[in-house]
């Protein structure tokens, strides 16, 4: 061999060894590949809204013979409703198919879906806060055109029997500052929670206790019912590394505190969880979770708080009804038939504001059956068969005022209390965050500084270095 | 040329055989210049194929692409810029790093240590390597699900074996790095050690009976013989721990999601947050692309250094 082809080899050798090793180092890149989920995402902007096309009189039957296929997650709602299909089927003539995945990586799969524009999904269950990320690029169905075409939506829909909060809370225009219930209406309610507190009634009454009413007596009673030498503490709620930290209990007592999580100045949203009242509220907090919460309290999701409750080792939960009221069902956990619910401290001034969680029906801007997705969102969201949904015996909270008042009231005789704290908040029940489209970052990065708080972090300078990150990101 | 080709077909119609003494039969230049361009179109599309998810994420890197951005423009290197300018991003490099390294050298010794003593056939050895290989089956994800609940003070096996109570926190800020760790060397010394084990099993016998007879111990065999004999196949198993942990995520994410804080946010699960949950593309590609700068750097060190062992042990290099 002559040096100039051993020089060849040789440098083939080099190629081969480089690209060896780029295939090997690459598989350092399966999240690169996942980065790539908007490869079709080129262009923006929605598709056109098929409202308009949609022309005389209303029929169940109009898009008879259509397939559509909806994306859900096993919850009590999906599993309440699929049933039901086979109902929708033989009103319609459309035929569904519901593909389920995990909740835990359920907006995964359809972040990455919609970024993809594929439509494979025709509708898909989603919370209001997601329409804040999913809306601007496009990849939602504006379903006010459809609700305002009596072609394509029955007389008998009624969509103002769902509570305004619900309605206010899946309707914006996109632009920061703006309130909620300005804009589209980017999906239609179709269950709900609101954030109150459950407790063990067996041992406040074992006890001669009864809940607490003020942020101060609700704080001194979480310590006094704590026993770690019996494996019991006072209060649970969410402590993880996740936006959904901070939605449920936490925003809605830090609400009935008076705080803000952001204002509005000069066109600029300013974030406000650093004002005094917020640090002072925010240290309490943790200051609770630390002496009567869950020993690994940062790792603690909304599973882990009921789960604790029904196992009668937290004596009270400071979360969402629906995530609570299952676990009273007979035979559903080992404290089942002993569980009650109040509303939770009120605020200095007697504000029982609480924050909502809405799942949602939604569809799909890319989706080719928009009317069948519309007839299948209406019928799902309708009075009729919600009413037969929360007869399932696990719909809770329906999102209509007629559906609650009669059905599902007739739920309620072994649940004390869950019907008064109903009433007591529901008015005062809506999404009690400022809209912004950075909402999941910022949000996690407010679960982190608790949980850096948490470790030892002086709140003040902490919940400062949050708001200035937060102010360059929503207004960004 | 043709003549010869035609000719060939003709007999091969015929039934009759290839030309006798008439050499190797010709094939046409241009079939015979195309071939290797055949050849290599299955390897081109796999390469393709394999590259163009990579070069699309690293293109990703230089654009401002996010959900709320569905028209990005290229930014050049903004990205890298905001990125590396981010305290955040230096905590999981330095989370990252310990990670790799403290998972990768307790796997090692461990695996090198539990490699040594099944070698020594024996009933209880056998049975312990079937046993040991269960953690291998077992998805990260699953395992992570799995200690979460060990870990848990209400209620897991932990604290009560330990006599810990319901006070002891696995996963707090000064546990969860290493707690972490624990898992992962739960579900991965089984694989350095079969990998070793199998390294151990393939030597050749002649130099320790050599040894034997020149009244060698065991301590001095193992140092002086086997360790640089195995060299070769314990560095391809650091390697191969090495480029793992740095891209952890399952169990990691499972546990803590990066939590307490920032305590256990790897660069995955930076690029993860980025990318899935915030919808920042551009970002999490940065992350993703520094990673693979990362990993690639690395893995090109370490396989220089395990060329070197196996000549070394090829007695080619001393």
């Amino acid at each position: 061999m002559n040096d100039m082809s051993s020089r060849r080899l040789s440098s083939r050798r080099d190629f081969l060894r480089v690209v060896g090793l780029g295939g090997l180092s690459m598989a350092a890149l399966p999240a690169l590949n996942a980065c790539g989920v908007g490869t079709g995402g080129g262009s923006s902007g929605a598709a056109k809204n098929g409202a308009a096309d949609v022309t005389g009189s209303f029929d169940w039957k109009k898009a008879k013979g259509q397939k559509i296929k909806i994306l859900q997650t096993p919850h009590p709602y999906q599993q309440s409703f699929q049933p039901l299909l086979k109902e929708f089927t033989a009103k319609t003539g459309i035929e569904v198919t519901a593909d389920l995945v995990p909740e835990a990586d359920y907006f995964t799969k359809l972040n990455t879906e919609l970024a993809g524009k594929s439509g494979e999904h025709d509708v898909f269950m989603t919370g209001a806060y997601f329409i804040w990320q999913y809306g601007p690029p496009g990849w939602m169905e504006d379903l006010k055109p459809w609700l305002q075409n009596d072609s394509a939506t029955s007389q008998e829909y009624a969509f103002d029997d769902i509570y305004e909060g619900l309605r206010t809370a899946t309707s914006w225009d996109f632009k920061p500052g703006s309130p909620l219930g300005t804009g589209g209406q980017w999906a239609i309610p179709w269950g709900f929670e609101t954030n109150v507190v459950a407790y063990n009634k067996k041992l406040f009454d074992s006890k001669g206790i009864k809940p607490a009413d003020t942020w101060d007596d609700f704080q001194q009673l979480a310590v006094d019912l704590t026993d770690r030498s019996n494996n019991r503490y006072g209060v649970s709620f969410r402590g993880s590394k996740s936006w959904a930290t901070i939605h449920p209990g936490f925003m809605t007592q830090y609400t009935r505190m008076g705080c803000k999580d952001y204002t509005s100045e000069g066109g600029n949203l300013k974030a406000a969880m650093n004002s005094p009242e917020a640090v002072t509220f925010t240290k309490q907090w943790v200051d609770l979770a630390k002496k009567a919460g869950p020993t690994s309290w940062t790792t603690y999701e909304y599973p882990d708080c009921t789960r604790d409750l029904g196992d009668g080792t937290a004596a009270m939960v400071y979360d969402a009804d629906s995530a609570t009221y299952p676990k009273n069902k007979p035979g559903a956990s080992k404290q089942a038939g002993n569980l009650a619910w109040s509303p939770g401290p009120a605020g200095p001034d007697g504000s029982y504001a609480t924050n909502l969680w809405t799942w949602s029906l939604a569809m799909n801007s890319a989706s080719k059956k928009k009317l069948a997705a519309w007839l299948f969102i209406q019928w799902a969201t309708g009075k009729e068969a919600m009413a037969q949904g929360v007869k399932q015996g696990a719909f809770a909270d329906p999102t209509r005022k007629s559906v609650f008042d009669s059905a599902f009231k007739q739920t309620l005789g072994d649940f004390p209390g869950y019907l008064d704290t109903f009433e007591k908040v529901v008015p005062e029940t809506k999404i009690q965050f400022t809209p912004q489209t950075s909402f999941f970052e910022t949000t996690e990065d407010w679960a982190v500084a608790l949980q850096d708080i948490y470790s030892g972090k002086d709140a003040k300078s902490r919940l400062d270095d949050l708001a200035k990150s937060s102010n360059s990101k929503v207004n960004a | 040329m043709t003549t010869t080709v035609h000719d060939r077909d003709t007999r091969a119609r015929r039934g009759q055989g290839p030309r006798r003494g008439g050499g190797p039969p010709t094939v046409p230049t241009w079939r015979r210049k195309l071939r290797p361009y055949l050849l290599s179109v299955p390897a081109l599309l796999i390469t393709v194929g394999i590259l163009y998810p990579f070069v699309l994420g690293a293109y990703y890197a230089f654009l401002n692409y996010a959900a709320v951005r569905p028209n990005p423009v290229f930014v050049g290197l903004d990205n890298f810029k905001t990125v590396l300018s981010d305290p955040i991003f230096w905590t999981s490099v330095r989370v990252t790093a310990i990670y790799a390294l403290v998972a990768t050298t307790v796997e090692t010794v461990l695996g090198v240590g539990i490699a040594l003593l099944l070698n020594r056939s024996s009933l209880i050895g056998k049975v312990f390597e079937r046993v040991l290989i269960l953690p291998l089956m077992i998805a990260p994800v699953i395992a992570g699900v799995i200690w979460r609940l060990m870990f848990n003070p209400q209620f897991g096996i932990l604290n009560h074996v330990f006599g810990l109570g319901s006070t002891f926190n696995w996963l707090s800020t000064k546990t969860a790095l290493w707690s972490v760790i624990l898992v992962d060397i739960w579900i991965f010394t089984p694989f350095v050690a079969i990998l070793v084990l199998a390294g151990i099993r393939s030597l050749p016998k002649e130099p320790f009976e050599a040894s034997d007879v020149d009244g060698a111990s065991w301590f001095y065999q193992f140092r002086r013989l086997m360790l640089p004999m195995m060299w070769p196949y314990i560095l391809v198993a650091v390697i191969f721990r090495f480029m793992d942990s740095l891209k952890i995520f399952d169990h990691v994410f499972v546990l803590t999601a990066g939590g307490p804080g920032t305590t256990t946010r790897t660069l995955q699960i930076g690029a993860y947050e980025d990318s899935i949950i915030n919808l920042n593309y551009s970002i999490g590609s940065t992350y993703m692309f520094l990673l693979w700068a990362l990993v690639f750097l690395t893995a090109r060190y370490l396989v220089s250094v395990l060329g070197k062992a196996q000549r070394r042990a090829a007695g080619s290099e001393t």
